[in-house]
């Protein structure tokens, strides 16, 4: 019995947040908000994440049958649900919607229990990792992956990805990933763990702004913060703080509930660690 | 070591390389390299190179040439090779931050179709030739004894500036020539020249962050417009809390500014300036706005267009305009812009002049669109480009003026309307120079092709058309060693053609570099100190370092003037009853980068398409011709024949069909080479009757399905939400209410 009971208080202990006095051995929590107010759409972040992390290009037949690798990729609707049903209306009364997606890192991830050879894992940062050369390419992880994020290697791709000398701007910080392998946004880690490296060689604690991510350092109107949720005095936690959106539940319970921070899909208990604030439009 | 036996010495001596070689040669070689194999990839670790410390990463500036806008950059460099590139935080213009083409300015750089060494027609065949030879052809026909002069000569370069500017000019000058042709499909000329008419400068710093409501017709200032990495910047702060602004964007097919519109409004293309009146007019009728600044004529002319007479050439509907114009009256400072789907008209000048006229009716000048100061140094200005100077070239080729013609950083033979037939024309020149990375489809045609060297491989100096705040010249500096040993400096080029034409001035200098630094020098406190004659090779290595340098400008002030405005109604035409809008799009841009993986890689911002072309056609308009996504339609103008795949959906007009510009490239290298179709080659004739610039949206179609179908490979399966919280989208009251002042 006390093994069930232990399970059971370790589990809400899991499930609470860090702000809770929740599960509490993390070193950082790396997060982010992404303010779709501001995102225009523009792919800046996406093409920068092919050039940070040697994602291949594939092709358009490939592409064709979905083995895109954008990391990140923007999304772009038509329909605005939120603010009632305009399909009636003749020509697009708005813009269009869009949503930057890429890996969010959830603290209750749903793809990494379903990992027979637990590739999948998640690191004392708070980053969902995916360990290469542990993959087998089960590919369950994606399946159960409810954003559609992880993208697998189904060919060699890297074979007609950088014809020489495009070869030359690879970066040398990560791999090329080979057949096989299931790959993912990493919140760009190879940046964080030279951060880290720095910060100890400087005998300093890493601060707010050391990092910054591919997608956000690029991003032309400043839409993506990054940073440590645990660090109080970060933009990232001071952004999640003054929207109330928290780890640690299925449901924000906000005071204000017409703040803008909402999680993606957070009804899934999937702990997402990226808080988008909703677009805004005159009407 | 010869036997493949590995004794201790050995394996020391080559374990600084086997660490990177093995994982290389792992599966199917021995594990292990000799030293000798492995010397090109060891870096001496007891006496590295200046700044070379293995492992890490160290960032140069530089300035972006992807696009005319001249954004700073920062490129990390490790192990000698370039990266990542990344926004230079020290400019004022683009702040840290950069774009996707930008990005991707890596893969122009590294692309595996660069031209490698130089080529001379031989035999109807551009065949591979050393320097010696083609320097030697090439002083053979324009050099002292070959009888080339004055008018017979000419340059056809897309925009430049700075020093390179300077030697272009001194190469013309050499040659007893004034033609150069400046080349830009995307461009702001009618803006700057309705700036020039009635503000008395043509490129006013303008303020988004200012207002409170930014009325566009048709600017794609997050895309393509002027400066938009600048203006995505300010576009950040003006949708801030707590006094986020609100963009009103009207033009015939949606843009990336558009689709990020609080209000989208369909325009019938051409009648830009229409709508601009209507507005001006319900400002001063029905919201009591004061016009007195406004002579007798224009207010004459506004009062033409009133609701009825708008809405009907415009298609927006009364309501519709009654709103605009009671939201610009709520929200001052606004700011109106015009972009290319106005300008591109025949009464572009005038539709872009009735835009500005609406900032005067509202009191923007000077709140929103600010004098710019004045750059001190005239000779390195930038030389605008346009679509007018295709239109002079292409004349002067009739007139069978022009012997020999170099090409730099154009290409016209793919951007040039099939009407203005401008590669025969091309072919009747004798001797044609392309200087070109690439063998596009000028370069294909030309009699020699010399290869530069890449934007991240060369020197240079750069001065913005949009500069904003800060008065600065950018540089640019190789960031590595050249890729290919056979390629050179454009500046090194343009110093020996200059030399070889004429002694003067320029055969002290030795090389582009020197030329820089020694020019540089001339500027007071830039790289000397006072009384000074040797360089200070710590200032000049702070300006490398910093990548721009603030030069002291002259404050300006606006002189205000209201030329006469002339519209005319929209009329039908019934053989093409539909409008073509040849689509500029942040990514392939004019079809520059058409040959960049990553970028045909990338999900066009509007349609998600990649890889290909595709006609956007309203719904409506799909019902008619009865088509679906990716079915095939015809489209007919008098000048040719296109077809592409349709993609359906609302952000068009019904009258409009939209085809991207930047493929269908008959050239260019294994990413760009027959991919899609091409809008611009069957464009209309048709000039703006004021600047001469081409009337890109101009050109009348008809449209047929073809009954076959194509495959549309784009991101995403489905256009709606589904009525899931995917991109939550709140209103502006709502957000006053919580993050209000």
């Amino acid at each position: 019995m006390s093994i069930v009971r232990n399970f059971i208080q370790d589990w809400s202990r899991y499930r609470k947040g860090i702000e809770d006095g929740g599960f509490h051995e993390y070193e950082h929590m790396w997060g982010m908000v992404i303010d779709l107010d501001k995102c225009t759409g523009c792919n800046a972040c996406s093409v920068a994440c092919y050039a940070e992390n040697n994602l291949a290009v594939v092709g358009e037949d490939y592409f064709a049958h979905g083995q895109a690798m954008h990391w990140m990729r923007i999304e772009r609707y038509w329909d605005e649900p939120n603010l009632g049903d305009k399909a009636s209306k003749d020509t697009q009364e708005h813009g269009a919607s869009f949503m930057p997606m890429m890996c969010q890192q959830c603290n209750a991830a749903t793809c990494e229990p379903v990992c027979p050879v637990a590739a999948a894992y998640h690191t004392p940062d708070g980053l969902n990792a995916q360990i290469y050369n542990r993959c087998i390419g089960s590919r369950y992880c994606a399946n159960n992956c409810p954003y559609r994020l992880r993208y697998f290697n189904f060919y060699s791709y890297y074979e007609t990805s950088w014809p020489s000398p495009l070869d030359m701007q690879l970066n040398p910080d990560i791999t090329v990933r080979d057949k096989g392998v299931m790959e993912k946004c990493t919140f760009c880690v190879q940046r964080i763990r030279t951060a880290k490296s720095d910060a100890k060689m400087d005998d300093r604690k890493i601060q707010d702004g050391d990092i910054k991510t591919a997608c956000q350092q690029t991003c032309p109107t400043s839409a993506i913060v990054f940073g440590d949720l645990m660090d109080h005095e970060s933009d990232v936690h001071l952004l999640w703080h003054k929207h109330q959106t928290k780890l640690g539940t299925p449901k924000q319970d906000k005071k204000n509930p017409e703040l803008r921070g909402y999680r993606l899909y957070e009804q899934l208990n999937t702990e997402p660690s990226v808080t988008y604030l909703e677009r805004v439009r005159e009407v | 070591m010869s036997n493949g036996k590995l004794d201790r010495r050995d394996f020391l001596k080559v374990m600084g390389v086997g660490g990177v070689a093995a994982s290389v040669a792992a599966c199917d070689g021995p594990s292990y390299i000799t030293s000798e194999q492995g010397a090109e990839q060891v870096i001496p670790y007891l006496s590295p190179e200046e700044y070379v410390i293995p492992g890490k990463g160290v960032w140069y500036a530089s300035t972006c040439l992807q696009c005319p806008a001249g954004c700073g950059v920062r490129g990390r460099v490790r192990e000698g090779r370039v990266l990542k590139l990344e926004g230079n935080p020290d400019t004022s213009l683009n702040a840290g931050k950069l774009c996707q083409m930008g990005q991707a300015g890596l893969q122009n750089h590294y692309n595996p179709d660069r031209v490698t060494a130089p080529m001379i027609r031989d035999g109807g065949a551009l065949k591979e030739a050393t320097w010696e030879q083609a320097l030697a052809l090439i002083e053979e026909k324009t050099g002292p004894n070959s009888g080339i002069s004055g008018s017979r000569f000419a340059w056809l370069t897309g925009p430049t500036s700075g020093h390179q500017g300077v030697l272009l000019k001194a190469h013309l000058e050499a040659m007893g020539s004034s033609n150069h042709f400046v080349h830009e499909v995307i461009n702001t000329k009618v803006w700057q020249a309705v700036s020039r008419d009635m503000l008395g400068q043509s490129m006013p710093t303008l303020r988004l962050d200012k207002a409170k409501l930014v009325l566009s017709f048709g600017a794609d200032f997050l895309g393509t417009w002027m400066s938009p990495i600048h203006f995505s910047g300010q576009y950040g702060k003006f949708r801030s809390a707590p006094d986020r602004g609100m963009l009103i964007q009207a033009e015939p097919s949606m843009t990336l500014t558009g689709a990020n519109a609080d209000l989208w409004v369909a325009l019938r293309p051409g009648t830009e300036g229409i709508l601009a009146l209507g507005i001006a007019n319900l400002l001063i009728h029905k919201e009591k706005m004061d016009a007195s600044m406004l002579p007798a004529a224009a207010r004459q002319l506004i009062d033409r267009y009133d609701v009825a007479t708008t809405s009907s050439n415009t298609g927006v509907s009364g309501d519709r305009l009654v709103r605009i114009a009671r939201h610009l009256k709520n929200k001052s400072p606004s700011l109106v812009i015009a972009g290319a789907s106005a300008a591109g008209h025949a009464e572009g000048y005038q539709a872009v002049a009735a835009a500005m006229l609406l900032n005067m009716v509202l009191g923007n000048v000077g709140k929103t669109i600010l004098p710019t100061n004045e750059f001190p140094f005239p000779q390195l200005k930038p030389i605008e480009g346009g679509t007018a100077d295709l239109g002079r070239f292409a004349k002067a080729l009739e007139a069978g003026q022009l012997d020999v013609v170099f090409y730099d950083g154009a290409n016209p033979l793919f951007a040039a309307p099939g009407h203005l037939k401008l590669g025969e024309k091309l072919d009747a020149v004798p001797f044609k120079v392309a200087f070109s990375q690439f063998m596009d489809e000028t370069t294909a045609r030309a009699d020699v092709v010399l290869p530069v060297a890449s934007a991240l491989e060369d020197w240079g100096t750069h001065v913005a058309s949009y500069m904003g705040d800060e008065t600065a010249i950018s540089f640019q500096q190789p960031l590595m060693e050249p890729i290919f040993p056979g390629t050179r400096s454009t500046g090194d080029l343009l110093l020996a053609l200059i030399k070889m034409r004429k002694p003067g001035p320029f055969d002290e200098i030795d090389d582009f570099y020197g030329y820089l630094q020694s020019a540089i020098g001339t500027i007071p406190g830039a790289i000397k100190g006072d009384g000074e004659d040797e360089i200070n090779t710590q200032l000049w290595n702070h300006i490398l370092q910093k990548g721009v340098l603030e030069v002291p400008a002259e404050t300006t002030t606006f002189e205000t003037s209201i030329p006469a405005i002339t519209l005319s109604d929209h009329s039908d035409n019934a053989g093409y009853p539909y409008h073509l809008v040849p689509t500029p799009r942040a990514g392939f841009y004019d079809g520059r980068h058409a040959n960049i993986p990553w970028l045909q890689e990338a999900p066009d911002q509007i349609t998600k398409v990649v890889w290909n072309s595709w006609a956007e056609l309203h719904p409506s308009m799909a019902a008619r011709l009865g088509v679906e996504e990716g079915d095939i339609v015809k489209i007919t103008a008098a000048g040719g024949v296109i077809e592409a795949m349709a993609y359906i959906h609302k952000g068009i007009h019904p009258e409009v069909v939209a085809v991207p510009m930047g493929q269908g490239h008959t050239e260019y290298g294994r990413y760009a080479q027959g991919r899609g179709v091409n809008p611009l080659s069957i464009l209309d004739p048709g000039n703006d009757g004021k600047t001469g610039e081409m009337a890109l949206y101009g050109t009348r179609i008809k449209v047929e399905a073809t009954g076959r179908a194509g495959r549309l490979v784009k991101t995403g399966a489905t256009e709606t939400q589904h009525g899931r919280k995917i991109v939550a989208t709140i209103t502006g009251d709502q957000l006053r209410r919580t993050e209000g002042s």
